[in-house]
């Protein structure tokens, strides 16, 4: 035998017999996962933090660092030490159809949508006489 | 078709992210456990780490970006969860006062023992546990997850050739303890 290595494997899974990820440890892992959903909630969102992001994008696409530098330089500090939820936050605004996401190289671009524009306008129109309505505005614009 | 779409899920969508993981779990989540054991030696501390390495997966799964096969990229998300471990304070603390165990009499030396003995039955397993970690990890991700140097490279951002350099010491490594064994 001149490979050592050669019954590694079968020796190694007689070893690890019944050593498995167990159920509750899934499930440990899904609980956590649920309670980190309601970040993927738009109510979980300051008005103003969704607001300077779209407005960020309002005139070309971005990248997830170029909207955190713009949100940093606006004094927006939601995402400060926290850049994760950045992502997580353009994610849900991806699934409601209010961004748009494409792969250039390695960095992902976002952009608003037709229907994310037209919220947008559609918001600023209403302006700052009905505050508060931005999010509602927007649960309806994703239905 | 991409490897999510082929499982019948869409990466797009919230609602399927936990759906995902709960996947991923059913269809890795062993190798993972094992994989991390081959670097912490520690059962609940695997299981622990591996609880966290899906919830991190959960947390960039809108990262990824089908570059990679998902299997790949989870590996690499383990691999340098359990690197930041190793390096970590709680974990240099804790070797530390490992280390200061040796010096007191005899009594923790057997229980610790009797841990390694649990975990480790075989000499081999044990004789390969005993490598340093740059070994090992090239050892366990070659003979046990049977992945290709290239696949390997791709998970660790090692080059190919070191890692062929390193499979040969390990086997050297090996061979020579076994002798002094025998």
């Amino acid at each position: 035998m001149n490979d050592p290595f050669y019954n590694l494997k079968d020796s190694i899974k007689k070893d690890f017999e019944g050593f498995s990820f167990s159920e509750e440890r899934k499930n440990a892992v899904k609980e956590t996962i649920r309670k980190k959903q309601s970040h993927l909630e738009l109510h979980y969102w300051k008005e103003e933090t969704l607001r300077n992001i779209l407005d960020s994008l309002h005139d070309e696409a971005k990248h997830g660092y170029e909207i955190s530098t713009q949100l940093f330089q606006k004094n927006e500090l939601s995402f400060k030490n926290n850049e994760g939820q950045l992502y997580t936050l353009l994610h849900l605004l991806e699934n409601k159809k209010i961004l748009s996401s494409k792969w250039i190289e390695d960095k992902k671009y976002y952009s608003l949508t037709a229907k994310g524009k037209k919220f947008v306008a559609t918001f600023e129109r209403r302006g700052s006489k009905q505050h508060g309505s931005l999010k509602n505005l927007m649960e309806e614009a994703s239905l | 078709m991409t490897e999510l779409e082929e499982i019948g899920i869409n990466i797009n969508s919230i609602e399927n992210t936990e759906q995902i993981i709960s996947q991923l779990m059913d269809n890795y989540s062993d190798d993972i456990l094992h994989l991390v054991f081959s670097y912490v030696k520690n059962r609940t501390t695997a299981e622990d780490l591996t609880q966290e390495i899906f919830i991190k997966c959960y947390e960039k799964l809108n990262q990824f970006n089908n570059k990679s096969s998902i299997k790949t990229w989870l590996y690499r998300i383990a691999i340098n969860h359990c690197k930041d471990y190793l390096g970590s304070w709680h974990y240099r603390k804790l070797n530390f006062s490992d280390k200061i165990w040796d010096y007191l009499p005899s009594k923790s030396k057997r229980v610790e023992e009797e841990i390694i003995s649990k975990d480790v039955a075989n000499s081999l397993m044990s004789a390969v546990m005993d490598l340093p970690v740059k070994y090992r990890e090239v050892v366990f991700l070659h003979y046990y997850e049977e992945l290709s140097l290239a696949n390997i490279s791709k998970i660790t951002g090692v080059n190919s050739n070191t890692l062929k350099t390193r499979l040969k010491h390990a086997r050297e490594l090996l061979k020579s303890k076994m002798k002094k064994e025998v």
